[in-house]
């Protein structure tokens, strides 16, 4: 075992664990989903997920009314809202594409969305 | 090539074969798929050392082949052929120009990198998924490992045989 060996080994654990640590990151972070917020029909805002484990909040006030999402690393809900019944604030946390949370009175629709199309699932139409 | 030569060789080759087979009853305590010994690695090594980088390439060549047809399933020889048959070269190459530097367990680490690397390309390309790159960091430190044993495996071998086996080249 030469100095140089020892150099490459030494040098691939390194490049190895980085791209590990970079990988689990990046690509492996649910990596393209993302948060589309309408209004009224119209894209009002995308989001995407945070990297870390902190939360945010996102505040949502339009001229219909006022809602606040609060958004994990891979999923969130509405914890505030004006609107009368809070049905939104009722459903709690949606994390899957396609799972999309509606409130009417303020006409916002806040929808999980994803790069790739949704994978299907057996329902009672492919038996 | 003469007829010991040629005896040699085949002899090294059925001994690669016998080895990938012995390999595949070892259990692999790593749950991750294509992670392997490869101690067919140590023959193409050992051959490389003793004979030269075309008696290799043949050897390797030779036991991908016969270890597709045998066993039946062609698709590993996609998988199994062109890797060898590029981490002997990069091998070979390492061994000739960079010998000064690094000794037999470097050149079989980067034998061992250029192979993961190839069979990871191969993959993606059959697969059609990009994302099997993932697995590379993974499989080449393990391969660290599988190689530095290689590598020790065949110094060893390399100093009790080569005296006998002089004879034997040309």
């Amino acid at each position: 075992m030469t100095k140089w060996d020892k150099y490459l080994v030494i040098s691939i654990v390194l490049i190895s664990l980085g791209s590990m640590f970079y990988i689990k990151n990046i690509a492996l972070n649910q990596g393209d989903k993302y948060i589309s917020v309408e209004v009224d029909g119209k894209k009002y805002k995308k989001i995407t997920f945070p990297d870390d484990k902190s939360m945010r909040y996102v505040d949502i006030k339009t001229k219909y009314g006022f809602n606040r999402l609060e958004i994990h690393r891979d999923k969130l809900k509405v914890v505030e809202a004006d609107c009368p019944d809070e049905l939104d604030v009722k459903q709690g946390f949606i994390k899957n594409q396609g799972d999309i949370i509606v409130c009417l009175p303020n006409r916002l629709v806040v929808e999980i969305k994803g790069e790739q199309p949704v994978e299907n699932e057996i329902d009672a139409e492919s038996y | 090539m003469n007829l010991k030569k040629l005896i040699f060789l085949s002899l090294l080759v059925s001994t690669a074969l016998v080895l990938s087979i012995v390999e595949g009853m070892i259990p692999v305590p790593i749950p991750v798929p294509g992670v392997k010994l490869g101690l067919s690695n140590i023959i193409f090594l050992l051959t490389l050392v003793l004979f030269g980088f075309k008696e290799a390439l043949i050897v390797a060549f030779l036991r991908g082949l016969i270890m597709g047809i045998a066993t039946g399933n062609i698709s590993s020889l996609m998988y199994s052929l062109p890797s060898s048959l590029t981490s002997i070269i990069v091998m070979s190459f390492v061994y000739r120009y960079l010998s000064d530097y690094f000794s037999l367990i470097g050149v079989s680490l980067f034998g061992a990198l250029a192979f993961n690397t190839v069979q990871i390309a191969i993959a993606s390309l059959i697969m059609e998924n990009v994302r099997i790159f993932t697995y590379l960091p993974i499989m080449s430190l393990t391969s660290l490992f599988t190689g530095y044993f290689i590598g020790l495996t065949v110094m060893v071998a390399q100093r009790r045989v080569s005296g006998s086996l002089m004879k034997f080249r040309n």
